[in-house]
């Protein structure tokens, strides 16, 4: 029998050397490039997706560990991207080139699943491990402390 | 401008598109846009309108997270009266048909409103006649709104769809009537990006994401020393790995924008490619610049300018105006390489075929592309197809294609579809840095505390290097800023220390502006502590004593940001203890920056709490854009003024990725307010002039709330 990871829903076969970090495995072998590649070494957040619903750094987990998990990426965290943080995303216009932004939702998806109510200070913490270069740090906070608020209503 | 109709083979020459309705090429200004040799009509711009009403816009510049590809289009579909929701913006190719797709020096929305707006009026007017003859009566009983045409008399309306074709058939009017300001709908307005939905749902394209049937991954590590070159490599360990194709060796060519020369490896996915590379043994020569220690570099230009130098530009006296000056200061400032390092670094795909040539990349500059591959190939460059793809950052770095080289060099040796991925180390080690620059300046105050002489020495290794090696000074080029400085002193000297470059030295968001801004900034705030005077009293006195008719408008402007800035940032307010304000202004790219920053100091640890920005840049075509750039602007100005600094050691840069290379994070981001001058003056660019004024601003604020003067950024480099 294969060896599977369930990535957004769906069983897929590892064929790969299991060394490979899933974030490769995701943008080469699956063609999901909407997890980015930033730094290789977990240093900026780009490449974060949830592992059973925590976030993790795609490009320093090797396949080898999520075999038989749970793995969303960005095109699954929401079928129509409805999820409160891309509806906040857009409401803000959070994105300037983009490029960091799937990974700090994945990021923030986290955190508020934890922390439903989360102070500025913790959203400030947290999200210190994302780098956007374009400087949209202002926005992201915005945005989730309204897709926060948004979760507490609905 | 040009403004013509575009027949149905033209339109699907240039844009590969099935020409409908009306459409319509526009130029700008042969002056602004002189290319080479071009003559007869070039568009720079395709709109169309097509018979289901479909509005497209083929627009030849680079969005890279600015915002441009919502700005220009805005202004078209304001002018035409279309509905914003059935306006698309489609990226074009690299190809000359659209003129200088550069995109850089914040000139875009410079050269592009009133040809977008003249063409978006032009077209409304075509389809109101249509409108007009279909009912039998005169234009001035029709009106254009929200993509109909509307009949006053009997409230009867066409669709702009339905009069396309009409509308096709008549002349172009030469001068379409534009809107007045208070008519606009969409200028000024903060309309939705067209290109965020993607985003969100990570379904945006990047050079990065492309894949095509076929494609192969490749990774590549350079030579570590600008000018050095390949010895030697045993490629045996690498090819013995599974899922390796070959491995290949690019060397420089003559381009200034070529690869700098190195090893790829070509596998089946980008991880194996990466792993192959660490079992090349490769030996390099190292070449000229092997001894280059950025440190020690710096201390030379220090040197450099605190003696006499090479004389750029002068006017009246300024060694007798030192001299009979009543109080005399000067001061030496400094600041190193920076890396551009966007979240997306350097990746594109190639594909060489015997007869065919087709590059995906995120690029500021897809017709350099062509140049440096058909240099390469030894083709012409229509020959090369460049697919322009979003840009995951570039801050002038994507503007130079040395990555592009490379992929087609790789994929012609193996004679597949390759995408190239630099590793994030590579980007760091492989760049094209910011100069590494020092300053000295003098000046001299009358009894009244005006400056009456201003003697200015720069010394940092100039772009022009990278094109001409043999240049080791900043030329009267580099001064541009400079010699056209608003302050107008009177007796007043540039000149430029000896600066060799041993590295590649580009544009970085900003260019020079970041060093002047900061120097002149922060001595103009020592000289006022020393003539006792309050900082934006003395600044303001600067502006009001220049005399010059040629500078008045300039000075004027600066005056008013400041004053703006000061206003909604308090200026003069007393202060808790630890906390103070500094203020900075700045004029570039043809728009004024005033920004004043609120820091509390604790020993070493500086906390900015606040920073108000104040921005004239004419008329702000979208506030909500013009204000991001500022954000990012306050980002990228506190990051490199905290701990952005990339060293050389040995000719090779230390620094590998942003653990040693830190980049502004969260945790530290200022509350940032943006306020914008409101004035009917032409609409300028934004991508660069928000950078310069925050470094001296943030340095000043540092002096007023602990009395420590910093003169060298950044100010917390990380000791790698």
């Amino acid at each position: 029998m294969s060896k599977k990871i369930n990535i957004n829903g769906k069983d897929v076969s590892v064929d790969v050397d299991e060394n490979m970090p899933l974030l490769w495995f995701l943008r080469d072998e699956l063609e999901l490039t909407g997890t980015k590649y930033g730094c290789g070494i977990a240093a900026c957040g780009a490449c974060a997706v949830h592992l059973d619903g925590a976030a993790i750094r795609a490009c320093v987990t090797p396949v080898s560990s999520v075999i038989g998990k749970k793995i969303t990426t960005i095109e699954g965290l929401s079928e129509d991207g409805s999820h409160p943080l891309q509806k906040a995303w857009l409401a803000n216009n959070v994105p300037q080139c983009g490029y960091c932004q799937a990974g700090q939702i994945m990021g923030a998806a986290d955190f508020l699943s934890k922390n439903p109510k989360p102070k500025e200070e913790d959203i400030d913490n947290v999200m210190s491990a994302h780098i956007c270069r374009c400087g949209t740090y202002k926005r992201i906070k915005k945005a989730i402390l309204e897709a926060a608020a948004d979760m507490q209503e609905a | 401008m040009n403004l013509q109709k575009v027949n149905r083979r033209e339109f699907l020459k240039a844009t590969g598109m099935t020409a409908g309705g009306l459409v319509m090429g526009v130029t700008v200004p042969m002056s602004l846009h002189a290319e080479e040799g071009e003559t007869g009509f070039h568009p720079k711009v395709f709109i169309q309108i097509a018979e289901n009403g479909d509005t497209t816009l083929y627009c030849g510049r680079a969005e890279m997270g600015q915002g441009i590809s919502t700005a220009l289009p805005a202004a078209v579909a304001d002018e035409l009266e279309a509905d914003w929701s059935r306006v698309t913006v489609l990226q074009g190719d690299g190809d000359k048909k659209y003129g200088s797709q550069a995109t850089g020096g914040s000139r875009s929305i410079n050269e592009f409103f009133i040809p977008m707006r003249t063409a978006g009026a032009a077209m409304r007017e075509m389809l109101i006649k249509a409108a007009s003859q279909s009912w039998g009566i005169p234009e001035s009983d029709c009106y254009a709104e929200l993509h109909f045409v509307h009949n006053k008399k009997n409230k009867k309306k066409l669709s702009y769809g339905e009069l396309s074709s009409v509308a096709a058939k008549l002349p172009v009017p030469t001068k379409p009537a534009l809107k007045s300001k208070d008519q606009f709908r969409y200028i000024g307005k903060p309309l939705t990006r067209h290109d965020q939905d993607e985003v969100v749902v990570g379904k945006r394209t990047y050079g990065i994401d492309t894949k095509i049937p076929g494609l192969k991954y490749a990774a590549i590590t350079h030579v570590p020393v600008y000018g050095g070159k390949l010895k030697s490599v045993d490629k045996t360990g690498a090819l013995k790995m599974k899922g390796v194709v070959d491995v290949v060796e690019v060397e420089r060519i003559k381009s200034p924008f070529s690869s700098l020369g190195g090893v790829a490896v070509v596998a089946d996915n980008t991880w194996t490619a990466q792993q192959a590379l660490k079992k090349l043994k490769i030996e390099w020569d190292l070449g000229e610049h092997k001894g280059y220690d950025s440190k020690t570099y710096l201390q030379d230009l220090i040197k450099n300018v605190e003696s006499p130098a090479e004389k750029i530009f002068s006017r009246g006296d300024v060694d007798k105006g030192l001299e009979e000056a009543a109080t005399r200061h000067s001061a030496s400032y400094t600041g190193g390489h920076l890396s551009h390092s966007p979240m997306e670094p350097m990746a594109s795909l190639a594909w060489v075929q015997d007869d065919s040539c087709e590059i995906w990349a995120s690029t500021q500059n897809p017709q350099q592309i062509q140049q440096v591959i058909a240099i390469f190939l030894g083709r012409k460059e229509e020959d090369i197809v460049v697919h322009v793809t979003a840009a995951g950052g570039a801050f002038g770095r994507k503007g130079k294609c040395d990555y592009v080289h490379e992929a087609a060099a790789i994929s012609k040796a193996v004679g597949v579809p390759v995408q190239l991925t630099w590793s994030r180390e590579e980007d760091m080690r492989t760049g094209y840095y910011h100069s590494i620059n020092a300053q000295h300046l003098e000046a001299g105050l009358d009894k009244d505390g005006n400056i009456s002489a201003w003697l200015q020495r720069a010394a940092f290794p100039s772009i022009g290097s990278t094109f001409n090696p043999s240049l080791d000074r900043a030329n009267e080029r580099d001064f541009t800023r400079p010699i056209a400085h608003p302050y107008g002193i009177a007796n007043y000297k540039l000149e430029s220390g000896h600066a060799p470059a041993h590295t590649r030295i580009g544009w970085y968001r900003a260019v020079y502006d970041i060093f002047y801004g900061f120097a002149t900034n922060v001595f103009t705030d020592e000289l006022a502590q020393k003539a006792g005077i309050d900082t934006l009293t003395f600044l303001r006195n600067i502006y009001d004593n220049n005399k010059d008719p040629v500078l008045a408008k300039s000075a004027s402007r600066c005056r008013g940001v400041l004053d703006l800035a000061a206003k909604k940032g308090s200026w003069g307010k007393k202060m808790p203890k630890n906390h103070g304000l500094g203020i900075a202004v700045h004029y570039s790219y043809n728009s004024y920056l005033a920004m004043l920053v609120h820091v509390e100091t604790k020993g070493d640890d500086i906390k900015v709490h606040r920073v108000d920005c104040a921005v004239d840049c004419g008329l702000v075509l979208n506030p909500d854009i013009a204000t991001a750039q500022m954000e990012g602007a306050v980002v990228m100005g506190l990051s490199l003024s905290l701990r952005e600094d990339v060293t050389f050691r040995d000719g090779a840069v230390v620094n590998s990725n942003y653990h040693d290379y830190p980049v502004l994070r969260h945790n530290e981001m200022p509350e940032v307010h943006v306020h914008f001058v409101d004035n009917d003056e032409s609409p300028t660019g934004l991508g660069e002039p928000g950078v310069p004024t925050f470094a001296p601003a943030f340095i000043n604020a540092i002096y007023a709330a602990s009395g420590k003067r910093y003169r060298s950024i950044p100010i917390k480099p990380m000791s790698v």
